[in-house]
């Protein structure tokens, strides 16, 4: 499997680290316990297209928000995770 | 209180040996040289200061930082990508220090003092492509990588910011390594055995050139 950094180009699996679903979202101060333990702690087990956040440690140090088919690894898009290139964020 | 005295030495003081390693029947195909005694700053662009931080380094270093994978080079300095919103400033020792960089970018950037953090190895000849293959998946191909291309890689699983510098004066292309201190010495070990069979020339260079 290769990514294709948009910072970097395309690169081998072995420079990334991968973290998980990048859909759940912090939720807001004074959620209910049970939507924080659904934050913390429950995940969807998705067979298909799904978020995910990947490290391009071996490169650029990058986050990276990847939709990849967990079925046949085909990635359909690779964008910075929220934040990254901290110059352009309020810029 | 305990008083210390430091000393810089180079990661690569008892590795390093130079003359003549590897094949010998053939005509020396690679370099490896490492270069000693440079100052290396990081500089990463504070949040929303990226356009403050490019005026800031043209101003600085009479060209513009590279906002892609490349190394950029003036009569002084070379800048080296090394991510989104940062790069490497290079420089003989004493040159670009980081007392004087970290006035010239306060308002506009982090700075960070890699000039004993890091080893610089470069790799050159005409086997530097051939044995650098064995090591990086990076497309080294000279239309693919020309002079001035850089990428921040893993060459042999260690993290490593990598470019083309010029060619040598017999027309040789020159890849520029700078690794980690703790992972040079099995980086520099990686690169003999990879460059055994070519024929190597190891040399040691005090000074940047
Ligand atoms: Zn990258």
């Amino acid at each position: 499997m290769r990514i294709v950094c948009p910072f970097c180009g395309e690169r081998e699996l072995g420079e990334f680290t991968y973290l998980g679903d990048a859909k759940p979202a912090r939720p807001a101060a004074g959620a209910s316990e049970d939507d924080v333990f659904d934050y913390v702690y429950l995940r969807d087990n998705i067979a298909g297209a799904m978020s995910e956040h990947w490290y391009h440690a071996g490169g650029c140090r990058a986050w990276l928000k990847v939709t990849r088919n967990t079925l046949t690894h085909e990635i359909s898009s690779v964008e910075p995770a929220a934040g990254v290139g901290a110059a352009k964020v309020g810029a | 209180m305990a008083e210390f005295s430091w000393l810089s030495r180079s990661p690569l003081e008892h590795a390093l040996v130079v003359g003549a390693h590897g094949a010998r029947d053939v005509a020396s195909g690679i370099s490896l040289t490492e270069v000693r005694n440079f100052n290396l700053i990081q500089i990463m662009a504070r949040r929303g200061k990226g356009a403050e931080l490019a005026s800031a380094a043209t101003a600085r270093f009479g060209v513009a930082a590279p906002a892609v994978p490349k190394a950029v080079s003036a009569s002084d300095v070379t800048l080296i990508w090394s991510g989104p919103d940062q790069f490497l400033v290079l420089s003989k020792s004493g040159k670009h220090a980081m007392d004087i960089l970290s006035h010239a970018f306060s308002q506009s950037a982090s700075l960070s003092d890699q000039s004993h953090a890091r080893a610089l190895i470069s790799v050159a000849g005409a086997k530097a492509r051939t044995m650098l293959a064995k090591l990086s998946s990076i497309d080294l191909h000279p239309t693919a990588f020309p002079i001035g291309a850089a990428a921040a890689t893993s060459i042999d699983h260690t993290s490593v910011n990598f470019w083309r510098g010029n060619d040598r004066p017999d027309g040789q292309p020159v890849f520029n390594v700078l690794v980690l201190a703790s992972f040079a010495e099995s980086l520099w070990r990686t690169m003999l055995d990879a460059a055994a069979e070519y024929g190597v020339d190891i040399g040691l260079s005090e000074e940047l050139g």
